[in-house]
């Protein structure tokens, strides 16, 4: 009996429990103007009586459905529910920003408070353990996962956000937003693809020699154990020597600082997953695999195209994906040494006090990771052999 | 068609394979049999150069097989090894189609050839080509893996333990399947099993290796009539007696016997039974389904009454049956004699304890000779 009431599934009553102890705190906070501090407002003073209502009424439908919920269309709506929570609280946000600002001077700043982004932050924990019990079902799963999402993107779109002060940073910053997003793009992508081309043959030379295997992976998890801050600080000294000594280096842009330190570290940080990875692909195939192949008479080239390769694949390519959700965090802080990317409005925010410049740039680091992890989850199941069913 | 010719191979200084000289006959069956670690698997890869020997020759069709390029070599080979080895990311179609790709063969003949070899292995091709390696059972994997190493008809076969990993019972099956495949195509074949009972039943000679040698290469029943030495006595084991039976088949064992209808007069029972202690009762059709006994002549009644009746396929043999199998239906019925029977299920004549003594009395007379 006890086991069947502590069964349900705890991380989403923690998210649940989350987004009710956010209903006291601050929903909106108004700023006379742009670094000033702010007085909070409640849910009722920010978002108005009606949206109240829903909310709470909606957070309550959600912790029934997160204690007594079992069956499938249960998890489902519950997920469904949450998102809807996250919806309506966006939704009220934008009306209620522009009554706020209508009534207070013209460079007056409405953000969202602590109660909203704790409001989320449950939803999201509990959506997280929903798409986890919807396992099997693809459908439910990604409405679930993508349903809050979605629909912010499209509020963020039509203009209905736009008295956020968020949006106005972004509206004043909109040429240097493109510009650092691209920038970061770059930066990781690049990194990572060139951090393949090498880590994938290190992988395979580790996989083939024994005696390369111990000094490539001493090497490579070393620089992985270094903080990516204390890596590019690292940099920064023997590149700017070269520099220095070798004057052509400046004309192509090579320094101490800027994107030279930022590039080599990423590509160094990208090595070990995908070397690793290779490695484990290729050496955690069947040896009576390959003796097969050879005894039937399969080249050298042949084996690794027919075999080795489809068979370490999908390991290969969940190398590439790790090293890449972790190129898109490390380019954020390589915005330090003067590289550039999203990191720049974290910085930039913090030495201003800015919160909203820093979530400029913040929440688009966070959407980025999802959806190149998203991405590089899709291309590992492309790529794995149907023989071998889901990974 | 393969000879090994002093065949050394060390690996770190100690021989796996040490001074091996064998010779394969064309469409022979030569099982290659030993202890655990004893060379078998190596003395195979040696012949389509998955190893190099270290010294000594190897000659395939009577040329030396290190003058032929080893992917050339190998493709003209077909090799099952030990653990069978299916490729996992293909179907079983393609698995097949390996080597005829590896040729160039073009698409339609792959694919016709695939559907040969899938019913030749018994395993029905529309539904099997399709299957991915994870959809079979070990006996269909074992089957799928023959078919593969037989894929380009290729005129020698190296098999290694290829029904090994499977349950008695399958692998049995396999086995008669094997021997009906081999009928067919003639192949010439090494294979290697520790198994010697399947050694036994599937070869033409056996080669006994110990330590990386051949000490003795010679046919199942010389081998179980006279081993060579100590080694293979002990390895052919205490019951090699009741092993060599089942090398002999009944036919030649079949003597004829009297028998008599349901139907038949005591005149006529009499003179059937003569000085035997028992007769055959057959059916209109001459089907066995009986017997009568000596003490019951004296009881009254039908012949029909005092028939013992018995369940016909559970008492005969047939001309193809092995005096061990027979020699175990004695002993489980608590017969002396059995029926024999044709084809149609008629009778024959019958096989008597006295018959397998004297035949496993005169191979026994062959080990000190
Ligand atoms: N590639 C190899 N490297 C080192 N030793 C080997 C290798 N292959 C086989 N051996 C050794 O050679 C001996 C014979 O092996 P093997 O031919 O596989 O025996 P079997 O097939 O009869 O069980 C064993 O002692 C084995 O350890
Ligand atoms: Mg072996």
């Amino acid at each position: 009996m006890i086991r069947r009431l502590l069964s349900p599934d705890t991380v989403a009553i923690t998210g649940v429990i989350t987004g009710l102890v956010s209903l006291p705190f601050g929903w909106l906070t108004l700023k006379p103007n742009r670094l000033a501090g702010g007085t909070g407002l409640s849910l009722t003073d920010g978002l108005g009586g009606g949206a109240t209502v829903i909310i709470v009424v909606l957070w309550i439908t959600c912790l029934a459905l997160s204690l007594f919920g079992r069956r499938r269309w249960q998890v489902t709506a519950l997920g469904i529910a949450l998102n809807l929570v996250v919806i309506a609280t966006i939704f009220f946000t934008g009306p209620a920003a522009a009554r706020l600002i209508g009534d207070a001077p013209t460079v007056a700043r409405v953000s969202p408070g602590v109660g909203i982004w704790l409001t989320c932050l449950g939803a999201y924990i509990a959506i997280f353990s929903c798409r986890q019990r919807l396992k099997g079902f693809p459908l439910w799963q990604n409405l679930v996962s993508w349903l809050g999402l979605l629909s912010i993107f499209i509020l963020l779109g039509t203009g209905w956000l736009d008295n956020l002060s968020v949006i106005v940073e972004f509206k004043n910053q909109q040429a240097q937003f493109v510009r650092q997003l691209v920038n970061h793009v770059v930066l990781f992508a690049g990194s990572v693809f060139a951090g393949t081309l090498i880590g994938v043959p290190l992988g395979i030379w580790a996989a083939r020699r024994r005696r390369a295997e111990g000094p490539i992976f001493f090497v490579t998890n070393i620089v992985q154990t270094v903080p990516s801050l204390a890596l590019f600080g690292l940099l920064i000294a023997p590149l700017s020597a070269l520099s220095l000594a070798f004057p052509v280096l400046r004309e192509w842009g090579i320094s101490g600082i800027g994107a030279a330190p930022a590039i080599i570290a990423l590509v160094l940080y990208s090595l070990l997953p995908v070397a690793r990875n290779t490695y484990v692909g290729l050496s955690q195939l069947d040896p009576a695999i390959i003796d097969a192949g050879r005894g039937m008479g399969m080249s050298r080239g042949q084996l690794f195209r027919k075999i080795e390769l489809p068979l370490s694949a999908p390991l290969v390519l969940e190398g590439v994906r790790t090293a890449s959700v972790q190129a898109v965090g490390n380019t954020a802080v390589a915005a330090l040494i003067g590289a550039g990317g999203l990191g720049w409005f974290i910085f930039q925010g913090i030495s201003q006090a800015a919160n909203d410049v820093v979530i400029l740039g913040a929440v688009p680091i966070m959407a980025l990771s999802l959806i190149v992890d998203s991405a590089m989850r899709g291309a590992v199941k492309v790529a794995t052999p149907k023989g071998l069913g889901a990974r | 068609m393969i000879r090994l010719e002093n065949v050394t191979r060390l690996f770190d200084n100690v021989a796996a394979v040490d001074g091996f000289s064998l010779e394969v006959d064309q469409g022979e069956v030569c099982v290659l049999i030993g202890p655990s670690g004893c060379g078998k698997t190596t003395t195979l890869r040696l012949i389509n150069r998955l190893v190099e020997p270290t010294s000594g020759t190897i000659l395939v069709n009577g040329r030396d097989v290190s003058r032929t390029k080893a992917e050339v070599l190998r493709r003209s080979i077909g090799y099952a090894i030990q653990s069978v080895g299916l490729f996992p990311h293909m179907t079983v179609g393609a698995n097949i189609g390996v080597v005829p790709g590896l040729l160039g063969w073009g698409k339609e003949r792959i694919s016709a050839r695939v559907n040969e070899l899938l019913e030749l292995v018994g395993l029905e091709p529309r539904q099997y080509a399709p299957k991915y390696v994870s959809q079979l059972s070990g006996g269909e994997a074992q089957r799928v893996g023959v078919a593969r190493a037989l894929a380009a008809d290729p005129p020698i076969l190296l098999m290694d333990e290829p029904f090994g990993a499977v349950d008695p019972l399958t692998r049995q099956r396999l086995q008669v399947q094997f021997l009906r495949i081999q009928r067919k195509l003639k192949k010439t074949i090494i294979l290697v099993t520790h198994d010697l009972d399947e050694a036994i039943r599937l070869a033409d000679r056996i080669a006994v290796m110990q330590s990386g040698r051949l000490v003795q290469h010679d046919s199942p029943e010389r081998i179980l009539a006279s081993p060579a030495n100590k080694f293979v006595h002990d390895f052919v084991g205490v019951d090699r007696a009741l092993k060599r039976l089942s090398r002999i088949s009944v036919e030649e064992f079949i003597r004829p016997t009297p028998s008599v209808t349901t139907s038949a007069t005591r005149e006529e029972l009499s003179a059937a039974i003569g000085g035997h202690r028992s007769v055959w009762v057959v059916d209109g059709d001459g089907r066995p389904i009986g017997w009568i006994d000596r003490a019951s002549l004296r009881d009254p009644g039908q012949l029909n009454d005092i028939t013992v009746r018995a369940d016909p396929a559970e008492m005969y043999v047939t001309g193809s049956d092995t005096l061990h199998g027979a020699l175990s239906r004695m002993l489980g019925l608590g017969f002396k004699s059995l029926p024999a029977v044709d084809d149609n299920g008629r009778l024959i004549g019958e096989i008597t304890l006295g018959d397998i003594e004297k035949a496993t009395a005169r191979g026994e007379n062959m080990d000190h000779v």
